[in-house]
């Protein structure tokens, strides 16, 4: 029974081990997902690749580095234009994207000295930064380039600029997740150690897994100040380039996003032998239990709860007056994989919101394990979902609105199904607990759109009555 | 005074001005009804290029993927291939055309994409005897051309598979509008209705604007039949509309199977309007009809308005697709604007021999400068330059923040637009479209002289 096979899978019976239906009474250890698997190619996947993984989720984050792609066109092209995580310098990571242009006959002859070239370019053309991450493609990747001997050579003779080099090709993995994976552990290697931060509170700690989403790390950096913990390195929302060197340093390591920054906490554990503690950072009833364990780390449990005490008085009201409005709603969320497990249960406690399905990307099983202990019975987890799929979920569960990107929102639109933006957010940051009540509203605003009955309403019929309800 | 047409010197690129090949062949794909492009490369490829279409038209489009991965890039993708075709087969029972569209990777490995088709060929006359589904050929590797060149390449590939036979005439004409938003196309639709004439135009992407329906059905899909394509063959003639976008299936119609094909100066402006409604007209013998002299009248009292008193002597820098870039920089003449910078973004050779570019330096009597496989740090670069003035910039939204930080107005025209709403309903082409583009610059110029503080009280009279 758990193990869902839909009506369209009937030609691809394998997916049926991805699809999970949480009942009562199970143990639901027997039931895990299949995930972090290959997708069956032609089933409109809503997966990306290793490079993006890399790239455009970790690296572009960054507000003082360079992201030089080695590749042809449209691998900087598609990469840029597709995020929402500004920075406090003027968004010069969301402004540029760098691109070697690689054309046939470095296909055919090597690119390496192209990338040298464009390199040098980059830094003289942006004399102000010194920082620079590379990236392999696809087709970087195939041919054999080797992209660290070239960074040597620049850094050898521009002894003021650092370089940091990522091989992700797209195909590398099955998803953006080997990206994470690949520049996590790249950077712990090459670069974490290489530079001393300066210590400037007894309280030191690294914030993991959070990029700065419509200003997520900008918010929660607020408590940090206050309670007075200096944060080291943001991995790497609103991050610099330098910060990122000294990790080693922190003396614990909090993780928000597990599944795209959790390798590098676990070798700074196993190198430095720091700390890691994981959190999650949205939600009332979470954000105040992760503020408590730092707290209780560093042993500030007193201005911890002050924190939290000020802030419930500063948003809870607020809060609450969505959660009576919004209690019984019925949510789906269709994002990368650990926002299933951060949102779940926050939304339900804290705003009377049952999660109805969901489906990850690139979760692995560890993903699953705690979003299926974290959610409802009766509830639809799947791995990789792919859109006839979601026709079906959706006709099974009948959602009120779903969290997931801007293309899926614009099809489920037609379903009459509003959307909110579960990547980028429609108007965050949604951390914090400022943050969830934004997410609270927007999520209302969604809920409540006057424009859904109108759209339901078909004039041909004797619909006037819904009409002027629609109205009013 | 004078023109350089120059290319760009730096190898590396700092904000492209276009994608690449595969997500133009992506785009011509999707233009088909019953069709679901298949790329044979990795997600990455697919996944963004549905978020930039999604992004410029508010829709969602169906794009499949072959997912290839580090076993395809050793052992070859063939078995991704079929799988993907033979998946896409049996869960869309309407599906009638799959262009299998390579990339980088897959040209690198060097799938036997031919072989592989006609393998997929087998496996679906067998497990789907009473249907036809159309696998085609389409290479578009990264590493060569462009968006441009992509979205050229796979129209001509789609029409190359299922355009096989001479039909017989159809007195209709095959028009070819190139990579244009609905609203160019809906207004091209209506200018041939009121001159009577018969067409078929490829791709017809007018549904890409579709609605939200009370019964939940979705539409956004290409209108261009399996029919339409066949039917190709014995049109009257073909006209194309954009050279870089289109003209090289015209050519193909026209040596495979006799249909004369007529490439005319893409349609931006009153001139170039004229020139193609005297071309339909002299083709088709239908006259120009009252309705289209009068909303000629219409657009040229409107710029009238707006010409010597707003725009003469603006200083205009354009970047976007060649075609559109060009037709907007006679445009702009027209208007006594001066084109100062014409960014062309890849490298394609025979931009710098195009006609239209080789008239326009002859023209210009004023500093102009034409940069061919340029990036948008050669606009950025140019803002920044006080030497450089620049009153305004036409180009498509990648361009934002070199109006954004340069404080200079920016009328934002081409794909992708992602960043005002609802510019894929207006056409630009036609006398329609450069009266309303006209507006859009002149209000955006009123908007700056506003938020600056910059003579704004011109208008207090206007």
């Amino acid at each position: 029974m758990p193990m869902v096979l839909l009506e369209c899978d009937k030609d691809i019976p394998e997916r049926e081990k991805h699809i999970y239906l949480k009942v009562d009474g199970e143990d639901t250890r027997d039931f895990l997902p299949v995930s972090n698997a290959q997708t069956i190619p032609g089933t409109l996947s809503e997966r990306g690749c290793a490079f993006c993984g890399a790239k455009l989720v970790i690296g572009a984050v960054l507000k003082d580095t360079i992201q030089m792609i080695h590749g042809p066109i449209g691998c900087a092209y598609d990469t840029w234009h597709t995020k929402r995580y500004p920075t406090d310098n003027g968004h010069f990571n969301m402004k540029y994207v760098w691109s070697t242009d690689m054309k046939e006959s470095q296909i055919v002859f090597g690119g390496e000295k192209r990338l040298e070239k464009s390199i040098n370019e980059a830094f003289d053309e942006m004399p102000e930064i010194k920082r620079m991450f590379v990236y392999t493609t696809c087709p970087t990747a195939l041919i054999g380039d080797d992209i660290k001997a070239v960074a040597k050579k620049v850094m050898a003779a521009r002894p003021d600029v650092d370089i940091f080099t990522v091989e992700c090709p797209g195909f590398a993995g099955v998803s953006q997740s080997k990206g994470h994976h690949v520049l996590n552990i790249g950077w712990i290697n090459d670069k974490v150690g290489t530079l001393e931060p300066e210590i400037t509170s007894e309280y030191t700690m690294n914030f993991i897994g959070d990029f700065n989403i419509q200003g997520d790390t900008q918010l929660l950096q607020a408590y940090w100040d206050r309670l007075g913990i200096q944060v080291i390195a943001h991995f790497t929302g609103n991050g610099t380039y330098d910060s990122l060197r000294g990790m080693h340093r922190a003396q614990l390591n909090v993780v928000n996003c597990a599944r795209s920054s959790g390798y590098i906490a676990n070798e700074l554990k196993k190198q430095y032998g720091i700390p890691r503690l994981d959190i999650d950072s949205w939600g009332f009833n979470y954000m105040a239990e992760g503020i408590r364990k730092i707290c209780a780390f560093f042993g500030i449990e007193d201005r911890g709860e002050a924190l939290i005490a000020d802030e419930y008085a500063k948003w809870k009201g607020r809060l609450d007056w969505y959660k009576e409005r919004l209690k019984g709603t019925r949510m789906a969320i269709w994002t990368g994989g650990p926002r299933l497990w951060h949102w779940t249960k926050s939304v339900e406690d804290d705003l009377g919101v049952e999660v109805v399905a969901m489906s990850s990307k690139f979760g692995h099983q560890e993903d699953f394990e705690k979003v299926i202990a974290r959610g409802r019975n009766g509830t639809y987890y799947i791995d990789d979902g792919n859109e006839l799929e979601f026709f079906e979920i959706i006709d099974r569960v009948r959602p009120d609105v779903i969290f997931t990107g801007p293309r899926v929102g614009e099809l489920v639109k037609k379903l009459h199904i509003p959307y909110v933006n579960g990547h980028g957010y429609h108007n965050g940051p949604y951390m914090g607990f400022e943050g969830f009540v934004n997410l609270a509203r927007d999520m209302y605003n969604a809920v409540h759109n006057p424009l859904l009955k109108l759209a339901a309403t078909d004039i041909r019929g004797p619909a006037n009555a819904t009409i002027r309800e629609a109205a009013e | 005074m004078g023109c350089d047409i120059t290319t760009k010197e730096r190898a590396g690129v700092i904000n492209p001005m276009y994608d690449c090949q595969p997500a133009g062949a992506q785009y011509a794909g999707i233009g088909v009804k019953d069709c679901i492009p298949l790329v044979h490369g990795g997600q990455g490829c697919t996944m963004f290029v549905r978020l930039l279409f999604a992004q410029h038209f508010k829709e969602n489009f169906d794009i499949a993927s072959t997912s290839l991965h580090e076993d395809s890039a050793v052992f070859g993708g063939h078995q991704r291939i079929r799988d993907g075709v033979m998946t896409l087969a049996r869960r869309y029972p309407a599906l009638r055309v799959i262009p299998l569209i390579t990339t980088c990777s897959s040209e690198v490995i060097g799938d036997d994409v031919e072989g592989n088709i006609n393998v997929c060929n087998k496996m679906l006359k067998e497990a789907f005897p009473d249907r036809k589904v159309y696998v085609v050929p389409v290479h578009t590797p990264s590493f060569k051309s462009s968006q441009v060149g992509g979205y050229s390449e796979c129209l001509r590939a789609i029409f190359k598979t299922i355009a096989t036979r001479k039909a017989t005439a159809t007195g209709k004409l095959n028009i070819f509008p190139g990579w244009v938003n609905p609203g160019d196309l809906v207004m091209l639709k209506r200018y041939l209705r009121e001159m009577d004439v018969d067409a078929t135009f490829f791709m017809d992407t007018q549904d890409f604007d579709s609605p939200v329906l009370p019964d939940k059905s979705i539409h956004t899909h290409g209108r261009t039949t399996v029919e339409d394509i066949m039917a190709s063959t014995g049109a009257r003639a073909s006209v194309a509309l954009a050279r870089y976008e289109g003209a090289s299936t015209a050519e193909q119609l026209s040596s495979d199977f006799e249909v004369p094909a007529h490439i005319v100066a893409t349609p931006y402006g009153i001139a170039n309007t004229d020139a193609l409604l005297q071309k339909i007209s002299e083709i088709t013998g239908r006259p120009i009809p009252d309705s289209l002299i009068t909303e000629r009248g219409v657009a040229i009292d409107a710029l009238q308005d707006l010409a010597h008193m707003f725009f003469a002597d603006k200083r205009v820098a354009l970047f976007g697709h060649p075609d559109l870039v060009i037709g907007l920089a006679e445009f702009c003449l027209e208007i006594e604007m001066k084109p100062v910078l014409l960014l062309l973004g890849d490298d394609n050779s025979k931009y710098k021999r195009d006609p239209r570019i080789l008239a326009l330096t002859k023209k210009a009597d004023w500093d102009m400068e034409v940069i061919c496989n340029a990036d948008l740090w050669e606009l950025e670069k140019r803002v920044k330059d006080p030497d450089t003035k620049i009153d305004l910039i036409l180009g498509h939204s990648k361009g934002r923040y070199v109006a954004i930080d340069g404080n200079i107005p920016m009328v934002r025209v081409g794909f992708p637009s992602f960043d005002r709403a609802g510019l894929y309903r207006h056409p630009t082409m036609g006398y329609q479209g450069a009266m309303e583009l006209a507006e859009n610059i002149a209000n955006t110029l009123f908007a700056h002289m506003e938020f600056n503080r910059n003579k704004e009280w011109i208008l207090n009279t206007w």
